[in-house]
């Protein structure tokens, strides 16, 4: 029963740091980023690379973040810009950015699956059962990450800006906010979580060209039901990623994995501003 | 019948003649080639091509519902893949024979037909946004391809279903089977796309919001359209499978389904002829590519797509036509009649109220942006209502308008309680709002506009393109004397300001509504044109017997026009009175401090 828990806590906090960069692209922008799931993999890559020259993990996260907001600066000064006026054209861009970025890595890396070592192995003993280690450190990553976010948006200059053009984005250029640059840094910054992401998971999976779309779907379903705030998608992914768990323990996998899917699709269909102002 | 009005310069008689023979010899031409095309063909090309034409009928539908319906949908590519496995799995489960193709188009048709009505009624609804309706397709070919990988030997699981007895043709007769089904369904397709319908439904994608307040159940539209592609999809799929004899996940999967809009995207969205050209390029290119450079084809689709959407966003046909367009003459203008129709004889003595508003209110959490407003509104009166920014104004019409905006209070328009109906539902009890930035279907010629306007009464025809547009008289009179009959043929995009507004009014005054919402008409209007307006508003209230509410700014054209005027402050109703009463009260001055409304020529 406590490993269903443990499961379901860490499977959560998995989910909260891919879909926060998606989240915070989405907010401020207002479309929906396809090559999400293409940086998670550039991130996964990066740590592949980091780990083959034995760079320390320290690094080799830094790392993976400055890959992926790399990339994501060029994409958004090179396609995205253009397309802030057609959401639904930047989706099918976003989506051709993400095979080619995934052919990319193939012509580069291959095909084939392969393995990092994780940073922190073994298992603890954790309120009477052993459970792996690193999967418990992801909780600490997820808890951090919203605790960075929150200190930039409330705390920074550039925080305030980026609520302001959140909240009215007219109203914020014409107080003099650059909210071009904005978007910039923002997508700059929802890329690098999402290589960041990337570069957490690869221990607890394998690393392949295509491995980050198996959790787009999931990530977009849960940046959709949670409305907009970090707050409301830490509880989104709580309840549907707990949910996750416990369909795919106690009924099939399978289903599990749409488990998000589904369940998202309803609740936004009941009540279409999902979990926010709940 | 009354008499019909022509405008436009081009008689229609000889050009139809030529268009007409040209469509013939099209045909025989395309007919033709497919018929003959297998003899000349190497067989594997033959065979590349025939696939290729069951999968450009799966992108002529997600054209349709993508191209011209404006939802952008990853699910075409599910409905199928219903067809490839109805098909697989009952061929599989009962060997071959007529009964179990029979049993298998069917199956295929109703799968398809009750996958797609759930979808539809989880992606459109009143207030659902083009993005959700995206989300959801991405998530119908997702969920498929689990059911079928956990299908066990049923579904083949992720192998696929292989080794079933199938259709025995020729390969020469499959091309042409699946060449003239590809030609049946895009002449279909163009004609419906072509007709009445197919303009109503570039209405829904150019401004939807404007297609719900003029009475269309878009819900309703886009659920029967995707219901219908969705059996189309499935057919194609069901030909698919009896031709290569094979069932794979991959043919219901969500990158199938990418694909199919990449293929639309790079021909051309919205066009018929752009689908089928790019299903077919991209078939038969990666045929001929994806064997020798596996990996670098997947790249430059990637890359074309992306530039494609970059630089042409109508893709590589309208890219062409934008090119040719210079070279050929200038397009023919389509004779278009105006018919004024006989309306309900209006009853001189009846005075029935027409709008009945008690205790309405709108609370945003603990703001309060409306707060026990009353007042009725009977037939042939032009009520104004006025107040600051912020009073309320906007808010109070799309209360009036959409049964799902107010928190509280009773709303009743024409003698019928609104409750919370959507606002397709409240224009049918007489009700007709125009916006306050001139909403039309930018994409649309006048005409067409107007013609989209009165689908509501006149249910659309599927076939034809009709050349007589029947207006009520109201209506007719704005588009003369606003001059908007010399431009019928025009795109309303290329209006100016004032002529958008008037054609709003006109398309609003086509719904033969009882009760009109205006929400400042006249702003940005010239001094001329705000003339015509009012005189407009008098004579619909006088002749027509309409019952006009109007928010405006102006205080000189409200004191000019209006019978009765409310003003709304905070949200409340500060003052309902005839028009001396309210210009000269102290109330109004005390809100407006600092104005001299006896003699201001607008209130902040």
């Amino acid at each position: 029963m406590l490993t269903i828990a443990l499961d379901a806590i860490t499977t959560a906090a998995l989910l909260f740091i891919i879909s926060s960069g998606l989240l915070i692209v989405f907010g401020v922008m207002k479309i929906i980023n396809f090559a999400h799931a293409a940086f998670v993999t550039v991130g996964a890559y990066a740590a592949l690379v980091g780990a083959r020259l034995a760079l320390p993990w320290v690094l080799i996260l830094p790392l993976a973040f400055a890959t992926g907001a790399a990339c994501g600066a060029l994409t958004e000064t090179t396609i995205v810009r253009r397309l802030y006026r057609r959401p639904l054209d930047a989706i099918l861009a976003t989506w051709g950015l993400g095979t080619v970025i995934g052919q990319v890595i193939t012509l580069i890396f291959g095909r084939e699956v392969q393995f990092v070592q994780a940073p922190i192995t073994g298992t603890a003993y954790f309120l009477g059962i052993d459970y792996s280690a690193y999967r418990i450190a992801m909780i600490a990553a997820a808890i951090i990450v919203a605790v960075v976010f929150t200190g930039l948006l409330n705390g920074t200059r550039l925080g305030l800006s980026t609520r302001a053009v959140i909240m009215n984005e007219m109203l914020a250029q014409g107080l003099g906010v650059d909210s071009a640059r904005v978007r910039l840094v923002t997508f700059a910054i929802g890329s690098g979580l999402a290589a960041l992401s990337g570069a957490l998971i690869t221990p607890l999976s394998s690393v392949d060209p295509n491995m980050g779309l198996p959790w787009l779907i999931s990530a977009f379903m849960l940046v959709m039901v949670s409305g907009g705030s970090l707050l409301t998608l830490a509880v989104s992914s709580l309840v549907l990623g707990g949910l996750q768990v416990v369909v795919s323990t106690f009924v099939n996998p399978i289903l599990g994995g749409l488990t998000i899917a589904i369940c998202a699709a309803v609740v936004l269909r009941i009540r279409p501003e999902g979990f926010a102002r709940a | 019948m009354p008499e019909a009005r022509q405008f436009g310069q081009t008689g229609a008689a000889s050009i139809d003649f030529s268009a007409g023979l040209r469509i013939t010899v099209l045909a025989l031409l395309v007919v033709g080639s497919i018929v003959l095309a297998p003899l000349l063909l190497d067989t594997y090309t033959t065979n590349i091509l025939i696939r290729a034409f069951f999968v450009a009928i799966a992108a002529i539908t997600v054209d349709i519902v993508w191209g011209y319906c404006g939802t952008l949908t990853f699910g075409q590519s599910a409905f199928f893949g219903i067809g490839v496995y109805a098909l697989a799995i009952i061929f599989t489960e009962y060997g071959f024979g007529s009964w179990q193709a029979l049993l298998g188009i069917a199956t295929a048709i109703i799968a398809a037909a009750t996958v797609a009505a759930l979808t539809g009624w989880l992606s459109f609804y009143p207030g659902s946004t083009p993005l959700y309706a995206s989300i959801v397709s991405l998530v119908v070919p997702i969920v498929l391809v689990q059911i079928l990988y956990s299908g066990g030997t049923f579904t083949g699981s992720s192998s696929g279903l292989v080794g079933f007895e199938s259709f025995d043709l020729e390969v020469e007769n499959w091309f042409r089977l699946a060449g003239l089904s590809l030609a049946a369904v895009a002449t279909i397709a163009l004609i419906i796309m072509r007709s009445d319908t197919g303009r109503l439904l570039k209405a829904l994608r150019d401004n939807d919001e404007r297609c719900t307040y003029l009475g269309v159940d878009t819900s309703r539209y886009r659920i029967i359209v995707l219901v219908l592609t969705a059996i189309v999809a499935s057919l194609a799929g069901f030909g698919y499978a009896a031709f290569g004899g094979v069932a794979a996940p991959e043919n219901a999967s969500f990158t199938f389904g990418t694909r199919l809009i990449i293929m639309v995207a790079l021909g051309g969205r919205g066009t018929i002829v752009g689908a089928i050209v790019g299903a077919l390029g991209i078939e038969v290119a990666s045929a001929y590519l994806s064997g020798s450079l596996p990996y670098v084809w997947e790249l430059i689709i990637g890359i074309a797509l992306i530039a494609v959407i970059l630089a042409f966003p109508d893709g590589l046909v309208g890219a062409a036509r934008q090119l040719t367009r210079g070279m050929r003459p200038p397009g023919r203008s389509t004779t278009i009649m105006l018919r004024p129709i006989e309306t309900a004889a209006i009853g001189g003595t009846e005075s029935g109220t027409a709008i009945e508003v008690k205790g309405v209110g709108k609370h945003f959490g603990s703001l309060s942006v409306l707060d026990g407003v009353e007042f009725t509104a009977k037939r042939s009166e032009l009520l104004s209502l006025v107040g600051p920014n912020g009073a309320g104004k906007t808010t109070l019409i799309r209360c009036l308008s959409d049964g799902r905006e107010r928190s509280a209070g009773f709303v009743a328009i024409g003698g019928h309680a609104i409750e919370r109906l959507s606002p397709n539902r409240v224009v049918q009890f007489g009700l007709g709002r125009k916006f306050q930035a001139a909403s039309i279907f930018e994409a649309l010629t006048v005409a067409e506009c107007l013609r989209v306007a009165r689908t509501y009464r006149a249910r659309p025809s599927l076939i034809a393109t009709s050349t007589m547009l029947d207006l009520p008289p109201a209506a007719i009179s704005v588009v003369e004397r606003s001059g908007l009959s010399e431009r019928l043929g025009e795109e309303a995009r290329h209006l100016s300001h004032g002529l958008k507004q008037a054609l709003e009014l006109a398309m609003v005054l086509s719904l033969e509504p009882e009760v009109l919402l205006l929400d400042e008409p006249t702003a940005g209007l010239t001094r001329a044109e705000r003339q015509a307006f009012a005189d407009i508003l008098t004579s619909l209230t006088a002749r027509d017997r309409l019952c006009i509410l109007l928010v405006e700014h102006d205080l000189d054209f409200v004191r000019e026009i209006s019978s009765r005027i409310i003003v709304l402050h905070q949200g409340r109703i500060a003052l309902d009175g005839s028009v001396n009463e309210v210009v000269n009260s102290a109330l109004v001055r005390e809100i407006y401090t600092g104005q001299q409304s006896t003699t201001s020529e607008a209130m902040p």
